[in-house]
């Protein structure tokens, strides 16, 4: 254990603590050196072992590394094959094959092919199971396998959104046996690189090295990912060479980090909106939220909830994103075009709205919330703050049972799969968001159909000039998730959606 | 006598935990939120009201809440705690793992703050009204005075600020399996814990031993002549022990279940932590065994504590 | 909060009736007592200032351009990630940790005392039902209740008051109910009896002044220790609300801070380690004046955590 003292402290604290630091060390980091194990640090367990269930990001990015996808995201975002090697539409749309990796089998031996997908994909649309993303796959009629290497799904209507919905691990293979007996939940028995070993709840989980995965790699003997729950105390173990990876969250305690540490930041997918409910008087005046949107500088945001860590964000991600925000009331904050529209609306003179704010392990939202809530007041609109606990947050956002939220809110590389469902008239989320019309609708309805990349982005920028221009929620901006890595771990490479599947490139030491 | 007073004991020990049990059912119940909401959070939104059905069937909250709480009692009873619902682990395994940590825990602390707390207390007490024992009882006061979040918090940000350093920042290790880096890692929290036992501790000590030093077969002893070393802790403070034997035990039996901060700050994987997050993820099965088996410990203790008494204090009648 | 609920065990010989004034001004002369009398009283100033808008800044104002700013002659404990006036906050937070600590030792007194002193007069079942009720509450882990009993009835000052005072009711039952019970044998209780008096007026005429010593000397002791808890439970989250300001709170966010801004760690804590002192001193004080048979923490004592 390395101690590095940066200023003289003395009495009993340093007696102490240099008594713990003579101490040998510890039985875990000779493992780790010896064996090529990379050590991971984060704040949070994984709380499941069904992948088609996992909804805490913690888990997703676990079950990432134990199961394959049919598809999968690089970098940039772009889908790229997994499990499916190639995919067609056909010309109608109405049917989507896809040719199967060959020679790739499960950690217990068995060899995946179509069956397997086909018995996932029906156990995810089965509404017993409760899969979360079943409502991203329901224009799948029916799963046809012509042969071992081929799937072909029967479509209702036309849908290009597959490809970016099938990324998700909560679309991951499982096997066809381990199906049959019920397994799924308790003995994870993926394609991936990494083969599940042991989990010590709030502790632990170990994987080992995939010997026959079916890529390059792993290069290393296996993972270990420790729940250390102070991040404080993540940068301290990194010091101390005690992981090779850290994942933290907290501005404040990346701004402590070593020279000799390399620091990946990624902008999340996830962001902060201000949900506004309008239906609710004043709110449902169109001006009403221009003015909101217009009062709120998104910088100042930044700096006061997150230390400056964050970029200003609109409705669209990359590679979506094509800077929508030029030609709108106001793409800056203006304080004085604010106050004129509230004069217009009618509510010159102010008005007082309630929002509830999630207050959860994530403390970012009822710091944004407050610093809202300040700059908010300059133009005479009272925002009052109403924390609740994550449960209760959650039945009143899910009833709209607010004038106004805030949480952050997750993303979809798709804006299809991120955004019809709160701004289509029978997405099932659109009670939440309360805003919907015929033309959006239109809208949401071509860019589904549309399997064509550019045509896709124009739609999308269309409905991101509309839900701008409306207001139904202001779009804040999207934190940044950081990736602490030791010198010796190389040829990580983070992305967007925060996923450590890169963990089966890299090499440790040298 | 001591027979059928031990029974007694016992008996009224049975109904406080099945009153506890009750309480603790009941205020969970009334929680806003179950097992389902706190695991989909707003993806269950995305649920359909047959997925919902058949997630409230698959724990078991379709059931009426009289049936829930027998049932629950029923497999305790057989030494079944039932199962956590994120992991699929046993209830037992998981207290079985978290216990043996807050039980150290509180050892320590508690060896710390009575040896502490009885040497600084005689100190003290012997030179009453000297700088020493003003000293001594302004720790005690201040001791009293420090939440001790506010120290636990101070200790950390002052470790890993300036030395960069954390005692868990690797995983747990039980005491079993690496003893050197388990004294590490619940060193700091047991001091922090027993400096706040040290300063009550101390106050009791000083008491008792200025009571007892004012009798007079201490004046009579010192009239003998012996020397004043013997006079102090071999008629004094066998004397004056009683109450500082008791208070030991009884702040033994309170610390099982006040260690929750400090195991938080020092993320210690203990009986307090296994609560806070049972409560946050509407783990109702963890939450009610937890609390039910510290309550347990604690009515035991305190059972002990009694008989001890008895046993130092001879004027003691248990009936 | 995790510090030790001290309280005298029941059942305690009666000391001797109240007169009234004359107790206040030997606290005075008693030095616990007028220590904790003066830092109380700064600290209740301090809080009356906030509460009358007397503050430097109001709690909730932010500077945005002065982030994390050090004490300064315009910020005098400095500024938050906010640029809050941390000084005008500790304030505010006082004010919040002693409006709880209040309310919930009020509820905890009248109602504990109520139960103790029935239990204590009628004996019998009604004794027999409360003492079980008691048993159970002190039975469970003092702060793992209240922080179930938040979770259950939502976060928030109120909520976390009425958790405390739940905790802390058995206590008073006990200390009340003792010296009851050595009352109610009396002859002058008799007497009343025998007489047809009512109960609600032999209680109040002649069991009141009895047990009122050892519940002021408690009710000192008990606000301390709603202190402690009302900002633990604030620095887990469940206290006090933002942007409401804590002191638990603060203490938690500034942990992460606390190597480019020590002073957010440390007012706030200071303002707690005070108020629980000032507190304690003045239970002390009362004890040795309303209780000289157990002045200086003599005899059994009961401690809880």
């Amino acid at each position: 254990m390395r101690v590095r003292r940066r200023s003289t402290v003395s009495g009993m604290l340093a007696l102490a603590l240099l008594g713990t630091a003579c101490a040998p060390p510890t039985q875990d980091s000779d493992e780790s050196a010896d064996g090529g194990t990379v050590v991971i640090a984060r704040s949070g367990d994984i709380d499941n072992l069904d992948p088609h269930l996992a909804t805490a990001f913690q888990t997703i990015e676990a079950l990432e590394l134990v199961y394959d996808t049919l598809f999968e995201l690089d970098p940039d975002l772009t889908v790229q094959p997994g499990l499916a090697e190639s995919w067609e539409y056909s010309e109608d749309g109405l049917t989507l094959t896809m040719q199967l990796r060959e020679d790739v089998i499960f950690h217990d031996g068995d060899t995946f092919d179509s069956a397997d997908v086909k018995a996932s994909i029906e156990r995810i649309l089965d509404e017993a199971t409760g899969a979360v993303v079943r409502t991203n796959l329901l224009s799948i009629a029916d799963v046809q396998t012509p042969d071992e290497q081929t799937v072909a799904l029967d479509l209702s209507e036309a849908d290009g959104t597959l490809p970016s919905a099938f990324t998700s691990v909560n679309t991951a293979i499982v096997s066809e046996a381990a199906l049959e007996a019920g397994s799924v939940d308790t003995e994870p028995n993926g394609t991936g690189p990494f083969v599940f070993d042991d989990w010590r709840q709030g502790e632990t989980l170990v994987l080992g090295a995939n010997q026959d995965y079916w890529g390059d790699g792993p290069f290393v003997e296996g993972v270990e990912i420790r729940v250390v729950p102070e991040e404080s105390s993540i940068l301290a173990g990194m010091r101390a060479g005690q992981f090779q990876l850290g994942i933290l969250g907290d501005p404040a305690v990346v701004d402590q980090v070593d020279d000799e540490l390399t620091v990946e930041r990624t902008a999340e997918l996830g962001y902060f909106p201000l949900f506004l409910n309008s239906e609710r008087a004043p709110l449902d005046n169109k001006q009403v939220r221009q003015a909101i949107a217009c009062g709120i500088d998104r910088q100042q945001v930044i700096d006061a909830a997150a230390f400056g860590e964050g970029e200003p964000t609109g409705p669209l991600a990359t590679p979506y994103d094509t800077g929508v925000f030029d030609g709108l009331p106001c793409d800056q904050t203006d304080p004085d075009l604010a106050r004129q529209l509230l004069t217009d609306a009618g509510v010159g003179d102010g008005f007082s709205i309630e929002t509830i704010v999630i207050q959860g392990e994530n403390e970012a939202a009822i710091n944004v919330a407050q610093s809202l809530q300040a700059q908010l007041a300059e133009i005479g609109v009272d925002l009052q703050l109403v924390p609740l606990e994550t449960n209760v947050y959650v039945d009143r956002w899910l009833a709209a049972d607010f004038d106004s939220a805030l949480s952050a809110n997750g993303s979809s590389v798709d804006p299809q799969i991120t955004y019809a469902k709160y701004f289509t008239s029978t997405g099932n989320f659109q009670n939440v968001a309360k805003f919907t019309t015929p033309e959006l609708d239109q809208l949401f309805a071509d860019g589904k159909a549309s399997t064509d990349q550019d045509e896709r982005i124009e739609i999308y920028g269309e409905i991101a000039r509309t839900l701008l221009d409306a207001s139904p929620w202001v779009w804040l901006y999207s934190g940044f998730k950081y990736q602490v890595l030791q010198p010796e771990l190389t040829d990580f490479v983070p992305t967007p959606t925060g996923s450590l599947k890169s963990l089966r490139q890299v090499h440790l030491g040298s | 006598m001591t027979g059928r007073y031990l029974l007694r004991r016992l008996l009224d020990a049975v109904l406080t935990l099945f009153g506890v049990a009750l309480v603790i059912f009941l205020v969970l119940r009334v929680i806003p939120g179950d097992e389902i909401t706190a695991r989909f959070g707003i993806e269950g939104g995305a649920l359909t009201d047959a997925q919902i059905e058949s997630l409230r069937s698959y724990y078991g909250l379709d059931q009426p809440l009289p049936v829930q709480f027998f049932s629950w009692l029923g497999s305790v009873l057989s030494g079944n705690f039932g199962v956590s619902v994120t992991s699929g682990n046993a209830v037992s395994e998981l207290i079985l793992s978290a216990l043996p940590v807050t039980i150290e825990l509180a050892i320590l602390a508690s060896i710390i703050g009575t040896a502490l707390g009885v040497v600084l207390g005689v100190f003290s007490a012997a030179r009453p009204n000297s700088v020493a024992d003003t000293a001594a009882q302004g720790f005690g006061l201040l001791g009293l005075g420090i939440p001790n979040f506010v120290l636990a918090a101070a200790v950390v940000a002052v470790l890993s600020a300036q030395f960069g350093y954390f005692p868990s920042a690797a995983g747990y290790a039980p005491f079993f399996e690496a003893p050197l880096v388990n004294l590490q890692q619940q060193l700091y929290p047991a001091l922090v814990l027993g400096i706040g036992l040290a300063a009550a501790t101390m106050r009791t000590t000083r008491s008792a031993y200025l009571e007892e030093a004012s009798r007079d077969y201490v004046r009579s002893a010192k009239g003998k002549g012996l020397a004043p070393r013997r006079v102090r802790w071999r008629h004094i403070m066998h004397n004056a022990s009683i109450p500082i034997v008791t208070i030991s035990g009884i702040q033994f039996g309170y610390l099982l279940g006040g260690t929750v901060i400090v195991e938080q700050i020092f993320a210690l994987p203990g009986l307090g932590r296994l609560v806070l997050t049972g409560i946050e993820q509407r783990e109702y099965a963890v939450v009610q065994s937890v609390i039910v088996v510290i309550a347990a410990m604690f009515v035991l203790v305190n059972l002990a504590v009694d008989l001890l008494y008895a046993r130092i204090d001879p004027r003691v009648n248990l009936s | 909060m995790s510090q030790p609920i001290e309280t005298i065990e029941g059942p305690a010989v009666a000391a001797a009736p109240l007169r009234r004034g004359q107790w206040l001004g030997r606290l005075w002369h008693n030095r616990n007592g007028r220590v904790g009398l003066l830092i109380m009283g700064l600290l209740a100033l301090l809080a009356l200032a906030s509460a009358l808008g007397l503050t430097p800044y109001s709690p909730i104002a932010q500077h945005p351009e002065d982030q994390l700013v050090g004490p300064s002659s315009t910020y005098w404990l400095g500024t938050d990630q906010f640029g809050r006036d941390i000084a005008s906050r500790v304030c505010a937070g006082l004010l919040a940790s002693l409006r709880v600590a209040v309310i919930s030792v009020a509820i905890a007194t009248i109602l504990g005392a109520a139960g103790g002193i029935i239990a204590g007069y009628f004996g019998g079942w009604t004794d027999r039902i409360i003492g079980r009720l008691t048993d159970v509450l002190f039975a469970f882990p003092a702060i793992l209740l209240a922080l179930a009993i938040v979770a259950a009835l939502g976060r928030g000052w109120f909520n976390t008051a009425i958790a405390i005072a739940v905790v802390y009711l058995p206590i008073f039952v006990r200390v009340a109910r003792g010296p009851v019970l050595s009352v109610r044998s009396m002859d002058y209780i008799r007497a009343g009896k025998v007489l047809g008096y009512s109960p609600p007026r032999l209680i109040a005429r002649h069991v009141l002044p009895n047990v009122a010593a050892p519940i002021i000397v408690q009710v000192a002791l008990a606000l301390s220790w709603a202190i402690l808890t009302e900002s633990g439970l604030s620095f887990l989250g469940l206290g006090t609300q933002p942007p409401e300001p804590s002191l638990g709170l603060m203490v938690s966010d500034a942990r992460t801070l606390f190597d480019r801004a020590w002073w957010l760690l440390v007012f706030p804590s200071l303002a707690i380690v005070l108020a629980v002192t000032g507190l304690n001193l003045l239970g002390d004080g009362l004890r040795d004046v309303l209780d000289p048979t157990r002045s200086q923490s003599r005899g059994r004592r009961r401690r809880r955590r």
